[in-house]
C-alpha cells in the first residue's frame, strides 16, 4: 500500500514540470514559426507569442524554484541538495545556480533577455525572423536540459536509454538511488529532514556575482552566432555585421568581466594559491571569449574597408560553438581525473555531444549553396548518425563525420564564399588586426587542445596525463609577445594605405623607452640572479615585459597625443592599455611569486628526493615566534564560530633602527564542515606594490580545552649519550651520564649505586634547562628519580640501563597543556598583482567607451 | 591574397608543431609496475588510499611531507612520499592521482588531485 506522506508541498513540482513543459513546447513552435516566417510574415506574430509564452514560462521555473529554495521544501531533491534551513538567505542565489540545472536555467533566463532585447531591435526588418528562430533552436535545446525523459534509442535491448535533461522538480524519495532508504518508510520524514547545504566554497559574494555575469556573457555570444546563422541562410555576408558589432562588443565585455571575477574569486577565496589556475573551468571560459574578440576586430575591419567575410562567420559561429564545447568539457564528466571542481556527470554527456553536433551541422548545411551537394551532405550525415547509434562504433563515426564536415566546410568556402580581390597592404591597420585575430584564434585553439587532453585520450585510446600550469605559461607566452607588439602598432597605422616612414618614427616614441625601461627592470627581473627559470622562459618572460610596455606607452601616446585625450574615440586605445597592463601584471605577479613559508621551524631536515624542493609549509605553534621571510610570524592562536575557525596570526616587521615592531595580523579561516569537509579560506594582506597571500593547510580543530596540569604524551626513549629527544615544545640532549661510585665498589660495598643522566633541554628560543633523572640500585632493587622541568611542563624518568647495548631508557611525560593549538601555513608574495587588477578596470572602461560610441555611430546613420 | 596565403601556412605549421612537440613532452598515466620500470620519469599515477596502512604526517618534524599507501588501479600497493602538507580532507579522498616519480621502493610525488564526493561531487542518495 502506498504511504500517505505528510506535509509535502507536490503541488510546486507539478506548477514547476508544467513550466518545464511548456518552455519547450513553445520554444519549439517559435522556432517552427520563425522558419516559417521567414518566407511568410504571417507567421511572426505567432512566433513572437510562442516566444514570449516559452520566456515567461522559463521565469515561471525560476520563480518556483526560487519560492522553494526560500521556503525550505527539503522534499524536493534539488532542494535539499543544495541548502539548508540554517544558512544565511544572502546566498539563496548561489543555492539557485549550484546544481547544473540551476546552471543551465540562468543560461536560458539570460538568453531570453537578450532575445526579447534583440526582438524588439530588429522588429519587422529583415533580420527578425531568421536570427529569432537560431535564438529559439538554442532554446529548444537549452529547455531539453530540464525535461527529465528517457528515450530508448538502440536495437540493443539491453542498451541504458537516453536520458533528455535532468529535472529539478523531483522528489527526494523518487530518486532511484533512494528507493530503499528506511527514512521513507515514514509518513511524517519531512519534519526530521533537513537540506545538505551550500559547498562552503560557494559561500562567498564573488560566487553571488561571478555565476551570473559569466553565464550573461556565454548567453551574448549567440547574438554574433545567431546573425552568422541567419546571414548565411539569408546570403548577405555583409549587412548584419554593423547590427551585430555592438553585441559582440557586449559580450567581450561581460564574458570578460566575468572571467576575471572568477579570478578574483579564486584569488579571495579558493586555495590554489593564485588567480589563474589554467583549470578546464576557466579556460572553458577563456578560449570562447579570445574567439569573440577575434570575431569583434574583424567585424571592425570589414565595416571599415570590407572583406574578412569567412573569418567573421567563421569566428561569431566558432565563438559559440565553443561555449557549446566548453559547456561539454565541464557538464559531462569527461574531464574525470583532469579537474578537481569539474562539475558531475549527470548522464547528459550524450546529450551535450548531439548539442555541439546539430549546430555544426546546420552551420555547415547553409554554407552549401548548391543543393544537390546539399542534400548529398545531410544524407551522409544522417547515414552516420543511423549507423552510430543502431550498430556502435560511435567514436570512429563521430571523427569520420567531424573530418568530412571540415572538407565539406573548405570545399563550400572555395566554391560559394565571396572573396577579396586586392591584397592587404603590409603596413595597414587591417592586416595588423587580421593577425591579430589569428593570433587570438590559434591561442585559444591550443588553449582548447591542452585542455582536451582528456577528450581526445577518449577518442583516441590514449594515456596523457593533463598539462601543469607552468606549460601552459610557456605556450602562450610566445602568442602574448606577439599581442603586444600588434597591439602596440595597429593604432598608429591607418586602414588601406600607411605613410611607412610617418609610422615608423611614431613607433619609435613608443619602441625606445619600452626598450630601455624595459631592460633595466627585466635584467634584475630575470638573467642577474637565479630566477629558477629555463632559458626560454627567461628570455620569453622578459620579451613579453618589454613588449607589453610598448602597448602601453603605445597606446597611452596614441591616446594623449593623436587623439588629444578625447574619450569618444578612445575606447580601443584604452582598452588595449588595459590588456596589456593585464599581461605585464600577471607575468610579474606569477613569474616573480615568492614563497614566504619555507620552513623554519624544522628540527632536523630529512634529504628529500631529487627535483623536490617545493618547501612550502610553515609549522606554528601556538605563541611561537618563527622568522618568516622578512617578518616574524607568532601564532595567537584561534578562535572560532561554530564551524568557522579563524587562526589569528601576526606579523612583525623590522624598522629603521632595525628593532622588531608590530605590522600587521591576518586570519585565515578553515570551514570545518562536518558533511562538506574542510575548506581553506585565504587571507591576504594587500599593499599597493605586492600582496601577502596566506592560508591554512592543517591545524588542530579542537575546541575542548585540556586539562592543565594533567600529565600525558608519555613516550619511552632508548639512546645513548649524545642522543636527541623531541618535546613538543624542545628537543632534549641526553649530555652525559654521571655515576656516584664504581661498579667494583658497589658490589663490594653492598651499598647504593646511584647513575644520573644529565640531560639538556633547549626551547625555541634557545633557553637551556637542565633535567637529572636518576637510576637509583639500593639492595638489588632499582628506584628511578623522576626529574621535572618546570618551565617546560616536562618530566623524565630513567627507566632502565641496557649494559650489552650500550643503552639507557628514558621516559618522558608532557604536560597536557604544552600540546598546544598549532597550524600549517603557506604564505606567497605576489608582487605588483594590482596592475593586473588595474588593467582589467582600464579594460572594462575601454570596452564600454568603445561600444558606447558604437552604439552611438549605429544610430546615427540608420534614423 | 599571397600575404594571407603564407600567413595561413605558418598558422598551420605552428598548429602542428604544437601537437607533436607537446605531446613528446607529456607525462602518461601509469600504474606503480610502469613507473617502477623508468624511475628517472615523472608519471601520473591513479589509484586509492590504502585505509589499512599507517599514514604518518608530523608537522613538528616537516610540515611538507606527508607519506601514505596508494594501491594503484592494478592492484598494487606502494609506499608514497608527498612533499607537500597533508590536504584538508585526504581520508575522505575517493579517488588519488599523484603526480612524481619512484625513487627506490617509494613513490615521491609533488602534487596530488584528489577527487572527494563530498565536496565536488554532490553524490545522490546521501541523506541524513
Amino acid at each position: 500500500m502506498d504511504i500517505q506522506y505528510i506535509g509535502e508541498h507536490l503541488w510546486a513540482g507539478k506548477l514547476g514540470h508544467a513550466f518545464i513543459t511548456l518552455s519547450f513546447v513553445a520554444a519549439f513552435l517559435s522556432f517552427l514559426a520563425y522558419c516559417l516566417a521567414s518566407k511568410n510574415k504571417a507567421y511572426l506574430k505567432l512566433a513572437r507569442m510562442a516566444f514570449n509564452v516559452h520566456g515567461f514560462s522559463v521565469l515561471g521555473i525560476a520563480g518556483t524554484l526560487f519560492f522553494m529554495l526560500f521556503n525550505h521544501y527539503f522534499e524536493y531533491q534539488y532542494i535539499h541538495q543544495h541548502s539548508n534551513k540554517e544558512m544565511d538567505m544572502k546566498y539563496i542565489l548561489s543555492c539557485f545556480w549550484e546544481g547544473q540545472e540551476g546552471s543551465f536555467l540562468l543560461w536560458t533566463f539570460w538568453n531570453i533577455i537578450l532575445g526579447w532585447i534583440l526582438k524588439r531591435q530588429l522588429k519587422n526588418g529583415e533580420w527578425e525572423a531568421p536570427v529569432m528562430a537560431i535564438f529559439a533552436l538554442v532554446q529548444v535545446f537549452l529547455a531539453s536540459m530540464l525535461l527529465g525523459v528517457y528515450v530508448y534509442l538502440s536495437l540493443d535491448p539491453d542498451a541504458a536509454p537516453f536520458k533528455i535533461g535532468t529535472n529539478p522538480f523531483l522528489l527526494l524519495r523518487e530518486i532511484p538511488e533512494n528507493a530503499n532508504i528506511p527514512l521513507f518508510s515514514n509518513p511524517n520524514y519531512l519534519a526530521r529532514l533537513n537540506g545538505r547545504g551550500l559547498n562552503p566554497l560557494l559561500m562567498n559574494y564573488w560566487m553571488t556575482i561571478h555565476p551570473p555575469t559569466l553565464f550573461l556573457g556565454f548567453a551574448s555570444t549567440l547574438v554574433p552566432f545567431a546573425f552568422a546563422i541567419a546571414a548565411l541562410w539569408n546570403k548577405q555576408h555583409q549587412k548584419w555585421q554593423a547590427i551585430a558589432l555592438p553585441w559582440t562588443y557586449f559580450g567581450i565585455l561581460v564574458l570578460g568581466v566575468g572571467i576575471l571575477m572568477g579570478g578574483a574569486w579564486a584569488y579571495e577565496a579558493l586555495s590554489f594559491g593564485g588567480f589563474w589556475a589554467w583549470d578546464p573551468v576557466e579556460n572553458s571560459s577563456l578560449v570562447p571569449w579570445l574567439v569573440l574578440v577575434a570575431a569583434g576586430h574583424t567585424m571592425i575591419i570589414n565595416k571599415n574597408k570590407g572583406g574578412s567575410l569567412f573569418t567573421t562567420h567563421f569566428l561569431a559561429i566558432g565563438g559559440f560553438l565553443l561555449v557549446l564545447y566548453s559547456t561539454f568539457l565541464t557538464r559531462s564528466g569527461v574531464l574525470g581525473n583532469a579537474s578537481v571542481h569539474a562539475f558531475t556527470d549527470l548522464g547528459m554527456q550524450g546529450q551535450l555531444v548531439l548539442y555541439v553536433i546539430t549546430f555544426i551541422f546546420i552551420s555547415v548545411i547553409l554554407l552549401i549553396e548548391e543543393s544537390l551537394f546539399k542534400v548529398s551532405y545531410i544524407f551522409a550525415s544522417l547515414y552516420i548518425l543511423f549507423f552510430g547509434l543502431l550498430y556502435g562504433y560511435k567514436r570512429e563515426l563521430m571523427m569520420v563525420w567531424l573530418g568530412g564536415s571540415a572538407v565539406v566546410t573548405i570545399i563550400s568556402y572555395a566554391k560559394y564564399f565571396p572573396k577579396e580581390k586586392d591584397e592587404e597592404e603590409l603596413f595597414s591597420r587591417e592586416f595588423w588586426m587580421f593577425l591579430g585575430a589569428l593570433v587570438l584564434l590559434l591561442s585559444g585553439l591550443i588553449i582548447t587542445y591542452f585542455t582536451s587532453i582528456p577528450v581526445l585520450n577518449k577518442l583516441f585510446g590514449t594515456d596523457y596525463a593533463p598539462k601543469k600550469i607552468p606549460v601552459y605559461n610557456t605556450w602562450i607566452t610566445p602568442f602574448a609577445i606577439l599581442l603586444m607588439i600588434l597591439i602596440g602598432g595597429s593604432l598608429f597605422l591607418k586602414f588601406k594605405k600607411t605613410d611607412t616612414k610617418q609610422f615608423g618614427k611614431r613607433i619609435l616614441y613608443a619602441f625606445v623607452p619600452a626598450v630601455v625601461f624595459g631592460l633595466a627592470c627585466v635584467i634584475p627581473l630575470y638573467f642577474m640572479h637565479n630566477s629558477g627559470l629555463s632559458t626560454w622562459d627567461a628570455i620569453s618572460y622578459a620579451l613579453l615585459f618589454i613588449t607589453g610596455l610598448f602597448a602601453v606607452f603605445a597606446n597611452a601616446g596614441y591616446w594623449i597625443v593623436v587623439l588629444k585625450g578625447k574619450v569618444s574615440k578612445s575606447g580601443a586605445a584604452i582598452a588595449h592599455l588595459g590588456f596589456a597592463l593585464i599581461l605585464i601584471g600577471a607575468l610579474v605577479s606569477t613569474s616573480k611569486k615568492v614563497t614566504l613559508s619555507k620552513n623554519t621551524s624544522d628540527k632536523k631536515v630529512s634529504d628529500l628526493g631529487e627535483g623536490f624542493d617545493d618547501k612550502v609549509s610553515l609549522f606554528l605553534q601556538q605563541g611561537d615566534t618563527l622568522p618568516m621571510g622578512p617578518y616574524l610570524v607568532t601564532f595567537k592562536g584561534k578562535t572560532w564560530k561554530d564551524i568557522d575557525f579563524y587562526f589569528h596570526v601576526d606579523y612583525l616587521k623590522q624598522n629603521k633602527d632595525k628593532k622588531w615592531e608590530y605590522a600587521f595580523s591576518l586570519e585565515p579561516h578553515v570551514q570545518n564542515n562536518p558533511r562538506m569537509g574542510q575548506a581553506a579560506d585565504p587571507a591576504t594582506k594587500h599593499y599597493l606594490d605586492h600582496d601577502i597571500y596566506t592560508h591554512v593547510t592543517a591545524g588542530n580543530f579542537d575546541t575542548v580545552p585540556k586539562k592543565q596540569n594533567a600529565w600525558g604524551n608519555t613516550k619511552n626513549y632508548i639512546g645513548h649519550i649524545g642522543d636527541t629527544i623531541f618535546a613538543s615544545n624542545a628537543f632534549v640532549i641526553i649530555d652525559s651520564i654521571r655515576t656516584n661510585i664504581g661498579k667494583e665498589q658497589y658490589q663490594k660495598n653492598d651499598s647504593l649505586l646511584e647513575v644520573t643522566a644529565v640531560l639538556r633541554a633547549v626551547d625555541a628560543q634557545s633557553r637551556n634547562y637542565q633535567a637529572l633523572p636518576k637510576y637509583v640500585i639500593k639492595n638489588n632493587f632499582v628506584f628511578p628519580k623522576e626529574s621535572e622541568i618546570d618551565a617546560l611542563g616536562l618530566k623524565f624518568v630513567f627507566s632502565k640501563i641496557n649494559p650489552e647495548q650500550g643503552t639507557i631508557e628514558i621516559v618522558m611525560s608532557e604536560k597536557l597543556s604544552n600540546a598546544k593549538d598549532f597550524i600549517v601555513m603557506e604564505a606567497y608574495v605576489f608582487p605588483y598583482i594590482n596592475i593586473l587588477w588595474l588593467g582589467c578596470i582600464i579594460m572594462a572602461i575601454g570596452t564600454g567607451i568603445a561600444i558606447a560610441e558604437r552604439i552611438r555611430k549605429f544610430r546615427v546613420p540608420t534614423n | 591574397m599571397k600575404k594571407l596565403h603564407i600567413v595561413g601556412i605558418i598558422v598551420i605549421a605552428v598548429a602542428i608543431g604544437v601537437i607533436f612537440v607537446s605531446l613528446k613532452n607529456t607525462s602518461t598515466y601509469a600504474d606503480f609496475t610502469e613507473a617502477l620500470a623508468n624511475p628517472g620519469t615523472e608519471y601520473h599515477v591513479v589509484g586509492k588510499l590504502d585505509k589499512n596502512q599507517p599514514q604518518v604526517y608530523d608537522p613538528r618534524v616537516n610540515a611538507s611531507e606527508f607519506s601514505f599507501t596508494l594501491i594503484d588501479n592494478k592492484g598494487v600497493a606502494k609506499q608514497v612520499v608527498l612533499h607537500k602538507s597533508k590536504p584538508h580532507d585526504f581520508e575522505k579522498s575517493e579517488q588519488i592521482v599523484l603526480i612524481g616519480k619512484m625513487h627506490g621502493e617509494e613513490f615521491h610525488a609533488n602534487d596530488i588531485l584528489m577527487k572527494c564526493p563530498s565536496k565536488y561531487n554532490d553524490a545522490k542518495g546521501q541523506i541524513n
